[in-house]
């Protein structure tokens, strides 16, 4: 008897022991608990839907993402969805191209690498879009995504009984789980957006980046490298990723601010929003080779690698292209040419002439910060510096990497070969119409007004000056130029 | 205080506090409880049983359905009569001896009260006459070519909406014996009526735009598959899609003889290869919502359609001429339509299933780009984080070649239904009917297809080819045969 009394306070302490234990076990299990990124065997589709690790600090719950364009269908540009962001899909794949889908904890979305590098083309309105993995996406509103998400975490009406009632139409969650979303992970889910908008207030203040463009190193600037908040713009168009081991290609970005491959891939999934503890664990992989094991990161450069630049995909006149190609060789092989003495290297400002933005946007400062980001870790940097002027890319593939120039303020090839007074000043950016005729994508009209948003020249950053090669060819010659810059 | 007052007052109390648990327990077992109306036999079940489109979810916060609860629903054809003289049969709904409820309405116990739903024969099943003064006959499966969907759908929002509509005129019309639960009449009281409103409000503001007077009709015997599905499922905003998008009126199909169009494109577009995706879409468009859906019970719709046999042609067939007709047959349309062998699950023609750009088939453009790359991409997450979520839709450039078993019964013919018989679709464009009047259930046997014009069928829906979506042109296969060719094909289609 003096046994039973004895224990029967630690009888309490046990229940309530294992009471908390339970809970705790609940907590970890779906706010922490991280299960392997789905597999996905091609690599393609690995570039398209696989995840770079952006989940755990920037995924945003599953169930929360697939609901607030219901919720919030006011704050994207048009009815749609993400689509309307330009968000592209294919092949009934649960996920957009370039979002990934992850549980820690709960499921979650992050961004990869195709969000920005995927494009869709057209011929004709009524036509059934090509998609193109590793081209830019022109089409793609990233900015816009972001401020989507922030808008809607903005509003009053992000509440949990909003977004409850929103998600119980598509699937029943379990009565714990819905107290774990109300309590949890919607109003944390709230917290982390406007933390995000906190960050993208002095982004702001410059002009929009728009579709197919981004400004991706002024956001990491400010934040995890602390450099102090400037006025710079560093909007610029997405760039193609294809055939990036080749030869001419030994700097990336269009300032060439980094020389390796490997750092341009892992710098980027950090600028989306990949953890450093994320980052070392697939530096830890990246000699594996069983499937599912390999480095992600990896797969995505060895993709990126060897894709070829898809060809032209309407008809192209052989002769007119051959005369072209004469052309060519005079004018402009030595930069943009395969071979070419100056292919793939960093032109100074002075000598290109055009707008110097985007240039003035990353720093020595700032390259000695990301150099030093990963001291002691096995992805650490060191490719980063800073550079004069923009660089003279290889050209293949260019039908598809309209606008032109690094701003891509230029609609079309033909645009480019007029001197820069005679280029658009205020055109639509974004429709997936392809514009055969002037070799771009279609960049005014009803239907391009309605997809895209506006690009105004006289914006800052926006500049569509410089690079006047060519100009002064006849007009005879630049058509068979023109001809020939399909082929490329 | 006395004890025995004491006394008194604890078993009071006992008696409340069970009283308040006993409550709170029927509340809860009410609420719960999911039951929908059964039927053994597999026609009574196509015909009234419950594929889940009643809401659910909760009283506060209902899910899916877009019918008021069945004590309503009876009640709003008296309460709004000026707008419903015949009731739910104006629409085109056949009501049965002895029933309830029409064809392609279910009734289910949800949310402590008898909903009704939509189900599949609702658009799928109809009648047919031999002449103005014979019975009808129900055919099973065929497009309800009698159905005003459209007008069905606004007389409920707007009776729903309407300010006759009250707690105490739904009283005033129930039953003396028979009526709602308890429960039910408690809910009444409580503000159902008012929560209703505001759910219906909600839903035809959002469904407003594609129901618009400015918009051609849907008409008898069609529906704007995909617009309304825009908002009620991911709520776009229907008024700020670009013009033309909202047009997208077409037939309703056949659903029989399923089994052999497994991996053909389906739906008018060609926009689904799967036969199940395809019914789960459909039953979206009834009113499920994937959390809703009674998968057993539209499963065995689904295995009894795989095999449904298309109804024989029953009225007397030239047998010469049709044998006539047979070769032409083969050597025009075969290869993109099949032929009679169809009926009996085989596949004849190399093209038979898959699209035919617009560019050749030359049809009417809009139902096809009524159906965009972004709606495919939103389609994607229907059904989420389950077996049934959606992967097969793709958009397409074109419209899809269908096999023509029992095509006797799916007049009007071409996807927007704008050529009223066969005949008529053996000629070229210009020579088409082009005003004519959809939803007389009469049969025309000389031109196959039903009667669409003169008195009696002018008192239906008024098709004019000349509206936007309405368009007959196109689709010009056989039009430069000879008159005798075309009466042989006629025929030869009779047996299919």
């Amino acid at each position: 008897m003096t046994w039973f009394t004895s224990t029967r306070p630690p009888r309490v302490a046990i229940v309530v022991l294992l009471l908390v234990a339970a809970a705790s076990f609940f907590a970890y299990h779906r706010l922490l608990r991280e299960e392997p990124a789905p597999y996905f065997e091609s690599a393609e589709d690995h570039f398209l839907y696989g995840s770079i690790g952006t989940e755990a600090d920037r995924g945003l719950p599953y169930w929360i993402w697939l609901v607030l364009p219901r919720v919030f269908p006011e704050y994207l540009p048009r009815p749609g969805g993400y689509a309307s962001l330009g968000v592209l899909a294919r092949d009934g794949q649960e996920m957009p191209i370039g979002l990934s889908k992850v549980t820690i904890g709960v499921p979650r979305v992050g961004i990869n690498c195709a969000m920005c590098h995927t494009a869709s083309v057209r011929a004709s309105r009524g036509d059934v879009p090509v998609i193109y993995p590793g081209a830019p996406a022109h089409q793609t509103g990233a900015q816009e995504y972001k401020r989507f998400l922030i808008a809607c975490a903005a509003d009053p009406r992000f509440t949990a009984g909003t977004i409850l009632g929103e998600i119980a139409k598509n699937v029943r969650l379990s009565l714990l789980d819905r107290l774990l979303y109300r309590f949890a992970i919607i109003p944390g889910t709230r917290r982390a957006l406007l933390r995000l908008r906190d960050d993208d207030v002095p982004l702001t203040r410059r002009p929009d980046s728009g579709r197919g463009r981004a400004d991706v190193f002024n956001p990491v600037k400010f934040t995890i490298l602390g450099q102090p908040i400037d006025e710079t713009i560093g909007s610029a168009d997405m760039m193609p990723t294809w055939n990036l081991a080749r030869a001419e290609r030994t700097s990336f970005h269009w300032d060439g601010l980094n020389t390796s491959l490997r750092e341009a891939v892992a710098s980027s999934a950090v600028n989306e929003g990949a953890t450093v503890w994320w980052l070392d664990r697939d530096a830890v992989k990246w000699d594996r080779t069983e499937a599912g094991r390999q480095s992600s990161l990896r797969r995505v450069m060895e993709y990126i690698s060897a894709l070829k630049p898809p060809k032209y995909p309407f008809p192209i006149d052989a002769k007119l292209s051959a005369a072209g190609a004469v052309t060519f060789a005079s004018a402009c092989a030595r930069c943009h040419g395969a071979g070419g003495n100056q292919t793939g290297s960093v032109i100074p400002f002075d000598e290109v002439g055009t707008d110097r933005s985007r240039l003035d946007a990353w720093t020595s400062g700032a390259a000695d910060k990301y150099n030093a980001y990963g001291d002691r870790h096995d992805w650490k940097f060191s490719g980063f510096r800073e550079t004069n002027g923009y660089l003279a890319a290889p050209l293949e593939g260019t039908w598809l990497t309209a606008p032109y120039l690094h701003n891509g303020s230029v609609p079309t090839l033909t645009d480019l070969l007029e001197p820069p007074e005679s280029r658009p000043r205020r055109f639509w950016r974004g429709y997936d119409v392809y514009d055969p005729a002037r070799v771009g994508f279609e960049s005014a009209g009803e239907d391009a007004e309605r997809a895209g948003t506006v690009f105004d020249v006289t914006q800052p950053g926006n500049g569509n000056a410089g690079h006047t090669y060519g100009v002064t060819l006849t007009p005879g010659e630049k058509r068979a130029l023109l001809e020939y810059l399909k082929t490329l | 205080m006395t004890s025995r007052l004491r006394a008194v007052l604890r078993a009071l109390e006992v008696a409340f506090a069970s009283l308040v648990i006993l409550g709170v327990v029927w509340v809860l077992v009410a609420l719960a409880i999911d039951r929908p109306t059964t039927y053994d036999d597999i026609e009574e079940h196509f015909k009234y049983g419950s594929i889940g489109s009643e809401p659910g979810g909760s009283v506060l916060q209902t899910v899916g359905g877009v019918l008021p609860p069945y004590w309503i629903f009876k009640s709003l054809p008296s309460i709004c009569s000026d707008k419903l003289p015949r009731g739910y049969e104006t629409f085109g709904f056949i009501t049965e001896p002895g029933k309830d409820l029409p064809i392609g309405v279910s009734r289910r116990r949800r949310l402590g009260g008898d909903q009704v739903g939509l189900n599949c024969a609702v658009c799928h099943t109809s009648t047919v006459r031999d002449a103005p003064g014979a019975a009808p006959r129900i055919v099973l499966g065929m497009p309800a070519h009698r159905l005003d969907l459209q007008g069905f759908v606004q007389f409920v929002l707007d009776c729903t909406l309407d300010s006759r509509l009250t707690p105490d005129a739904i009283r005033g019309r129930l039953p003396d014996r028979g009526g709602p639960s308890l429960f039910e009449r408690a809910l009444l009281r409580l503000g159902l009526v008012d929560r209703l409103k505001i759910t219906v409000l909600n839903l035809r503001n959002r469904i407003a735009p594609a129901l618009a007077a400015e918009l051609p009709r849907w008409g008898r015997g069609r529906v704007d598959t995909f617009n309304p599905y825009k908002s009620i499922q991911f709520n776009w905003d229907l008024s700020k899609l670009p013009p033309g998008e909202l047009i997208g009126a077409s037939d309703f199909p056949s659903i029989w003889n399923q089994k052999p169009r497994e991996g053909m494109h389906l739906h008018w577009d060609g926009d689904n290869d799967s036969v199940d995706e395809r019914n789960l879409s459909a039953a979206l468009g009834a009113g499920v919502t994937p959390v809703t859906v009674d998968h057993d019970n539209l499963k065995r719709v689904r295995d009894w359609i795989w095999t449904l046999p298309p109804p024989k042609y029953p009225y007397a067939i030239d047998g010469a001429l049709a044998s006539r007709g047979e070769p032409v047959y083969q050597k025009l349309c075969t290869n993109c339509h099949g032929d009679h062998r169809f009926r009996d699950g085989v596949i004849t023609g190399s093209q038979i299933g898959r699209v035919v750009p617009l560019t050749e088939i030359g049809t009417d453009p809009y139902r096809l780009n009524s159906y965009t790359v972004a709606f495919a991409a939103n389609q994607y997450s229907l059904y989420p984080d389950s077996e049934y979520r959606f992967s097969h839709f793709r958009k397409t450039n074109g419209y899809a070649n269908h096999p023509l078993d029992g095509i006797w019964l799916r007049a009007p013919y071409l996807h927007n239904g704008s050529v009223p018989t066969l005949r008529d679709l053996l000629e070229p464009p210009e020579r088409r009917p082009k005003v004519f009047y959809r939803g007389y259930d009469v049969f025309d046997q000389a031109n196959v297809g039903f009667v669409s014009d003169g008195p009696e069928a002018q008192g239906y829906s008024r098709y004019d080819t000349s509206l936007p979506g309405n368009g007959n042109g196109g689709h010009v296969y056989g039009a430069t045969l000879p008159e005798e060719d075309k009466r042989a094909i006629v025929e030869y289609l009779k047996t299919f």
